[in-house]
């Protein structure tokens, strides 16, 4: 499935505009949506799921419209994990999810049959009988990323899962997203930078409703090459003159001294090499420009 | 059903209507059995107005209404009554054994009107209240998406109508009208009419459903 925006725009009663004339195209496969808090990823997100209708511009899951009228269609097609999910706390995990399969018109038997399947997979069937409100973190995104997923749906919206999540959790959920975005189109909107390295191939980065990038993950590196720079001064002091001159991605206390990443269009006048890149060194370069 | 009732008819919830009505048999005196559907009909349409009103908008507050939105409209209607019909025949069952809680004030029968007539229409008349006053709250929850809204309007529409407008200007037509009843006039069922258009109206808003429930998310 793919997904097509052309011209998007929204902008909300109060006048601010949260998404800006974007145009994207999402592949089938996991595609990263890349931006600081405030950057419009959610709203971008929200008109994907049919919650908010953009003010200008369109957008077409494959031939089909976002319209009024093919609404019934796009949302059976559609799994949605929002930044904040409360499920209900006085129900267990597996009432829960089966609740909320028979109100997504899941039948019976094929909910159930997936439930087990995904409880599975997300190593959730021991807890099974637990109630909602007793889970930690990490097992209540697993559960919302199963309700995702109950409607077998083509498009899966994914709104910053690992927020909060301590690192064993983040890895967890991120390896879950890889194994369930097989023969699907997944969106996967975060503000946190090894998320994507470690699941998608391409890639948009968002600032202030725009896009300052788009594609691959490696043009977005290649992007960046020969703009980081390495370097290590003495103190502090001089630590802080060049922090006059350049824009400092990192800073960090080493034997002898403190190691500075600068990024820089040119080669700073210091003596300095160039790293290993990173995709957060490339997505500070962008963000920087 | 099971899954409603969890998530409707919470621990919290069922304590604080019981104490509602525990109290109320304490503080509302009466002295003859004719007064208890009085003393009780207009009071449990605010524990209505409370109970009822966190009934679709708890999907907002729990951040669940993005993925609720995501569903076929039917089954969230369908849902939405479901949850209505388990609490307010909870409401009901309790107004109806509230009615025994006075009984400790040990109040007499007036002799007008048997005590299965007093009970039979005081339960008719406490089912409309409940009914109407709902259905009132969860609607009014809905369409300004917070159910404070809801109970806020709802409580002020209650005081105007059992202070100022129930007797005088309503009168029978009122749904408080039960409460204002002659009760020295034997088999007086005048104020069914009052009830009757209680359950009309909240047969009007339960039709409303999908279509609030469409344009208000």
């Amino acid at each position: 499935m793919n997904i097509t925006i052309k011209d998007l725009t929204v902008t909300f009663k109060n006048g601010i505009t949260a998404v800006n004339h974007v145009d994207l195209e999402i592949p089938q496969g996991i595609f990263g949506l890349l931006g600081e808090n405030g950057a419009g990823k959610t709203t971008l997100m929200r008109v994907l799921t049919t919650a908010v209708k953009p003010t200008g511009g369109c957008v077409a899951m494959d031939q089909t419209l976002y319209e009024e009228s093919n609404y019934g269609a796009i949302r059976k097609k559609i799994g949605y994990l929002p930044q904040e999910l409360n499920l209900y706390p006085n129900l267990t995990v597996r009432e829960c999810l089966e609740y909320l399969g028979e109100l997504s018109g899941v039948p019976k038997k094929a909910c159930r049959e997936r439930i087990d399947f995904y409880l599975e997979k997300t190593s959730l069937l021991e807890h099974q009988k637990k109630k909602m409100r007793q889970l930690s973190g990490g097992m209540k995104r697993r559960v919302g990323l199963i309700q995702a997923l109950l409607n077998e749906p083509e498009f899966l919206i994914i709104d910053e899962p690992t927020t909060g999540l301590d690192p064993e959790e983040r890895i967890r959920i991120r390896n879950l997203l890889v194994d369930f975005s097989e023969n699907r189109t997944v969106l996967f909107s975060t503000h946190v930078v090894e998320d994507l390295a470690a699941t998608c191939s391409r890639l948009a980065v968002m600032r202030k409703g725009s896009f300052l990038y788009t594609g691959t993950v490696r043009e977005l590196l290649d992007m960046a090459k020969g703009h980081i720079w390495v370097c290590t001064v003495g103190d502090e002091a001089e630590a802080r003159a060049l922090e006059q001159k350049y824009h400092i991605s990192s800073k960090q206390f080493v034997e002898g001294g403190m190691r500075l990443k600068i990024i820089s269009e040119g080669k700073p006048e210091i003596p300095c090499s160039q790293p290993e890149l990173t995709l957060e060194d490339a997505y500070v370069y962008v963000m920087s420009r | 059903m099971k899954r409603e009732l969890k998530i409707c008819l919470p621990g919290y919830k069922i304590v604080y209507s019981l104490c509602y009505v525990v109290i109320l048999s304490f503080i509302q005196g009466v002295a003859f059995v004719d007064e208890i559907g009085g003393a009780l009909d207009a009071n449990l349409a605010l524990l209505a107005v409370v109970f009822c009103a966190e009934t679709y908008v708890m999907e907002r507050n729990g951040k669940r209404n993005e993925i609720i939105g995501l569903y076929p409209m039917g089954r969230k209607v369908r849902m939405v009554f479901r949850r209505m019909a388990v609490q307010l025949l909870y409401l009901c069952l309790l107004s109806y054994g509230g009615f025994f809680f006075f009984f400790w004030q040990r109040p007499v029968n007036l002799g007008v009107n048997s005590f299965w007539f007093l009970f039979g229409t005081y339960g008719l008349a406490v089912t409309a209240t409940i009914l109407f006053w709902g259905m009132l709250s969860m609607t009014l929850s809905n369409l300004f998406k917070n159910q404070w809204a809801g109970i806020g309007l709802s409580a002020a529409l209650w005081l105007v109508v059992v202070y100022s407008l129930g007797k005088s200007a309503l009168g029978n037509y009122g749904i408080f009208a039960y409460g204002y009843r002659s009760l020295t006039e034997p088999g007086e069922v005048s104020w069914l009419l009052g009830k009757g258009i209680g359950v009309l109206l909240a047969a009007v808003m339960a039709a409303g459903v999908p279509c609030i429930l469409k344009k208000r998310g």
